[in-house]
């Protein structure tokens, strides 16, 4: 009878593991869309977070804006002198955009630029705090795909992973290059030097991009940024800067280490990109 | 009724692990450290001592779906995890003897070793690539004193919860 036991158990830890297998494998696969099951589990979880979340948010803003009142009045003199560079600066916008399109239109090239943004706040972040992922309180009712680029104020930060009805998870950048190489550009005065964010060294906490050719110049403080070469990503997104560069160990080519502009660990309010249909790359 | 009441704790402790994510991890001088929380987790594994295996083992699996649909990347981790754990906390409570320290103790382990088997998972598909003494000395301890802490908390509330009543009224 014992060993009948066992070998149930034994056969109830196997089925586990194989359940376990072809969850992960399931997981790990490049999946275009989210099942409603999914979406359903989703959106549940994040109406009830936000509902049990409201008083911690109310009381958690409370604090903040106690603390903010300490050094608002440098703040706003800071502030207040860069708002008086606006309207010089909106005029300057507003004519190099002008100048832009007519160049495009004599050149007849398309906008590669071109997305509209979806302003989200971030409801929660992984609660095991493995990898930074998080979820925010936009989804598929507010024109959120999956793919889909996501920044904050400084720079990239991640792609949207999964979408439900009202809310969407967002992969980090810095999990999600380990599967899909981002396509990028160093731009080195006038250069543009084209490559591929390889992976995410989390001892050092930079993005690495390999493969640069030993004849490119690359600097460290080189601004990087996206290329709109390959996905859903628009071109001309700050992604960071370059802070060091070493041959790689063969050296036949170059590694370039890059800075997130935008910092993983503070991250509240985001914007998802939405890219202009017309300058997608097939 | 104290399904019930089983379900909204737990379901409050899922939200108080999440919360705990606002403020962790922490910069000392130049080093990250990680403090992660197992509310929930510790609640599942005294449920299968103070109320009955079976109920935990329901509710790791309901709460391990949870977790994974919403903020997991790897599907079935927490899930398969959470039940795994509920019957080492059972098949460990057998062998210990049956005190508060060891109790608390095996528990404390297991919330140890939890954390070390997701970590386990992701370094094997290449998601982390946190060295182990890294990991022990930057999470795996402060979470650990975390934990024992955040214990006490815990195993008031399953005490409270494993006295609610089965029915609302009382059997005649």
């Amino acid at each position: 009878m014992n060993k009948l036991l066992n070998r149930n158990k034994m056969l109830i830890i196997l089925f586990g593991i194989i359940i376990l297998i072809v969850f992960i494998g399931f997981s790990m696969t490049d999946r275009s869309s989210t099942t409603k099951a999914e979406q359903f589990t989703g959106d549940t979880v994040a109406a009830s977070q936000s509902i049990i979340g409201a008083p911690v948010q109310f009381v958690s803003n409370i604090f903040s804006n106690v603390t903010g009142m300490f050094g608002a009045a440098t703040e706003n003199e800071a502030l207040r002198a860069q708002l008086e560079m606006m309207p010089q600066m909106y005029a300057d916008i507003e004519r190099l955009e002008a100048e832009n399109e007519k160049l495009r239109d004599a050149l007849d090239v398309s906008a590669k630029r071109k997305y509209n943004t979806v302003n989200s706040r971030v409801i929660s972040r992984s609660q095991d705090q493995w990898l930074n992922n998080f979820t925010i309180d936009k989804g598929e009712n507010d024109g959120i795909e999956e793919g889909m680029a996501v920044m904050t104020p400084e720079g990239l930060i991640g792609t949207v992973k999964r979408v439900n009805g009202n809310s969407s998870f967002v992969e980090m950048i810095t999990t999600s290059v380990s599967q899909n190489n981002l396509s990028v550009e160093i731009h080195n005065g006038d250069d543009t030097i084209y490559g591929a964010i390889d992976r995410y060294d989390s001892e050092k906490g930079l993005l690495v991009i390999d493969n640069i050719q030993n004849t490119a110049t690359v600097e460290a403080g080189d601004p990087v940024f996206t290329s709109g070469l390959t996905g859903d990503f628009p071109e001309g997104l700050n992604v960071g800067e370059v802070v060091q560069v070493e041959n790689d160990e063969y050296g036949l080519s170059q590694n370039a280490f890059i800075q997130l502009f935008s910092d993983p660990s503070e991250v509240d309010v985001v914007f998802v990109l939405e890219r202009d249909p017309d300058s997608q790359v097939d | 009724m104290r399904v019930i009441v089983i379900f909204m704790m737990a379901l409050v402790l899922m939200y108080g692990d999440f919360l705990f994510a606002e403020f962790s991890p922490f910069n000392l001088g130049q080093l990250t450290v990680y403090t992660v929380p197992k509310l929930l987790l510790m609640f599942i594994l005294l449920m299968s001592v103070y109320i009955n295996p079976s109920i935990s083992s329901f509710f790791a699996i309901v709460f391990g779906v949870l977790i994974d649909i919403y903020s997991g990347l790897v599907y079935g981790v927490h899930t398969f995890g959470m039940v795994a754990f509920v019957f080492f906390m059972h098949t460990a409570f057998r062998v210990f003897y049956k005190d508060f320290v060891a109790m608390g103790f095996v528990v404390l382990v297991l919330t140890f070793l939890y954390d070390a088997y997701v970590y386990m998972i992701y370094r094997i598909l290449g998601l982390v690539t946190l060295p182990v003494f890294d990991y022990i000395a930057l999470r795996g301890l402060p979470s650990l004193i975390l934990n024992a802490l955040l214990f006490i908390i815990v195993f008031i509330i399953t005490l409270k919860t494993s006295k609610v009543r089965k029915n609302l009224l009382p059997k005649h």
